[in-house]
């Protein structure tokens, strides 16, 4: 599983990270560090819940069989 | 405070206004909206359009579904925070004498991209969650010392009592200003909340004794920089540029007008809430962890800002024909109301999934104080759990709403057995 991010509509207010610290790192201002990451097994939960907790609907959840 | 509310008048319909997306309603006044604010919305979202215009307050549109909220607050270039052009204010500023006082700017509340960014990007860090959590454990002293004073009373008026002091306290630690400013700053607030006469010379004249009142401590941080934010201030750039003691007093006010009365009410309907709903004190008091969840929760069930835009272009949105000039109202408490979007959305459900509110509004203007929005409301929903006994609004004296751009509580009378 993957987890790509629209940076560029990432308004800083680091709901995701409030799910995961790990997942979701933030630069010093509060902006999402990543653009794209892989979810360790066992993450995949966690995950999920971040992308949905983005007030703006930038975290987007890639399946493995989705390639 | 006005007690029998006349509505505003009502001004002439323009002519792209049809009558399917006509709807008569007065946010400041409307009688049933003051009487219980969160039920009339819930009322307009079952008999109103979902993007309406409303004749009064000189007329202007309505959005009130969540996809209209969500969608126009994401697009700058039509829906404009200038409601009146950047340009035209500089225009008329520049025709004042040179030596008349400067007139604080709440920037970048009023501006649009790309300008906007400019302004907000200098200040995000200072909010960022890793800043504020520093601050915790002094608010949560702040909350319990508020507390302590009336739990022995067995009855109090809690916006007077800590809802309107704790935020005021809170600005005053942050921002590193000396705590006898404290009476000052609260006759302040108060003159910001009970202004009704909308005049822009008085609005101006308020905001400059807001920064008069921090100046000498502006000047002072400069020269002997302290653990707080406006020393924090003196060190960023804007643009390139070292900020100026101007740029530092515009963020002041605008730390004023954004992060004092927001909190102010949002601890109001809160607590109104956990006092209508004793069953709900119990669940909080048994598991303290769940209180993090009621937080949100609370902001979504009783979202209380309607932020103001004004239309760059005409534009057919959500199957609504609008134009260039008109003014449109971000009503963010329908948004988070709308059933569409929050299933059975009147129930206060601890856990909906995750799924975020839009209290903080969406797009680049998101609330910038959100997490020390979240900060003071977590810790004063605990230190009331924990410190108060089971309390209940007090039947007497009904609960006082206002209406505006803020959905206020004006009294709020709780009791308890001592
Ligand atoms: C529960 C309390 C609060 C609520 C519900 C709230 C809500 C909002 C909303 C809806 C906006 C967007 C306005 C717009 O789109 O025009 C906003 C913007 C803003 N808020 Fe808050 N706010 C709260 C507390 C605070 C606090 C404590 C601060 C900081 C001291 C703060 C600082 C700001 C700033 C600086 C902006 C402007 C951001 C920009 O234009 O980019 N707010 N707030
Ligand atoms: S929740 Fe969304 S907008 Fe907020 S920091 Fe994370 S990615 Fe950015």
């Amino acid at each position: 599983m993957k987890i790509r991010i629209d940076k560029a509509n990432c308004v800083g207010n680091a709901r995701c990270w409030a799910v995961s610290e790990s997942l979701f790192p933030l630069d010093d201002d509060g902006y999402i560090l990543i653009e794209e990451a892989d979810v360790p097994p066992g993450m995949e939960a966690q995950a999920r819940r971040g992308a949905r907790a983005c007030p703006e609907r930038v975290i987007t959840i890639i399946e493995d069989d989705a390639h | 405070m006005t007690e029998e509310a006349t509505l505003t008048a009502a001004v002439p319909t323009p002519a792209h206004i049809t009558e399917s997306v006509f709807y008569d309603f007065d946010m400041f006044y409307d009688p049933a909206y003051l009487a219980d604010p969160h039920k009339r919305i819930q009322d307009l979202l079952e008999n109103a359009p979902p993007v309406f215009w409303t004749p009064r307050n000189g007329g202007h549109w309505m959005l009130v579904s969540h996809t209209a909220n969500f969608e126009a607050a994401r697009d700058t270039e039509t829906f404009s925070s200038e409601v009146i052009p950047h340009a035209q204010i500089e225009a008329i500023l520049s025709q004042l004498p040179a030596d008349s006082p400067p007139i604080p700017r709440a920037y970048p509340i009023n501006l649009d991209p790309p300008l906007h960014a400019k302004y907000r990007q200098p200040i995000q860090g200072v909010f960022s969650p890793k800043a504020i959590n520093k601050l915790k454990e002094s608010i949560r002293k702040l909350a319990g010392e508020l507390l302590d004073e009336i739990v022995d009373k067995g009855a109090c008026e809690f916006m007077s009592a800590v809802a309107q002091p704790l935020p005021v306290k809170v600005f005053l630690k942050l921002l590193g200003l000396p705590v006898e400013k404290f009476q000052t700053y609260s006759a302040l607030v108060k003159a910001h909340l009970t202004a009704t006469s909308g005049d822009a010379g008085e609005a101006i004249g308020r905001l400059q004794e807001v920064a008069n009142a921090m100046r000498d401590t502006i000047l002072a941080r400069r020269d002997d920089p302290r653990d707080d934010l406006i020393s924090l201030l003196w060190t960023i750039e804007i643009d390139g540029q070292p900020a100026t003691q101007q740029d530092i007093e515009n963020y002041g006010v605008l730390m004023f007008i954004a992060g004092l009365d927001t909190v102010m009410q949002g601890m109001g309907h809160g607590v109104r809430h956990l006092a209508m709903n004793p069953g709900l004190q119990d669940e909080l008091r048994a598991d303290p962890s769940l209180i993090s969840d009621a937080t949100e929760e609370l902001l979504r069930r009783y979202t209380f800002t309607v932020p103001p835009r004004r239309l760059n272009r005409d534009i057919v949105f959500e199957g609504v024909q609008m134009k260039k000039d008109d003014r449109a109202m971000l009503f963010l408490p329908g948004a988070d109301l709308d059933p569409n979007e929050f299933p059975d959305s009147n129930r206060f459900e601890l856990n909906r999934g995750g799924k975020p509110h839009i209290a903080f509004n969406a797009g680049p203007h998101r609330c910038l104080g959100s997490h020390l929005a979240r900060v003071e409301l977590n810790i004063l929903y605990e230190e009331v759990l924990a410190r108060l006994p089971k309390f209940h609004l007090d039947p007497e004296r009904p609960v006082k709403f206002s209406g505006g751009h803020i959905i206020g509580v004006q009294e709020l009378y709780l009791a308890w057995d001592k």
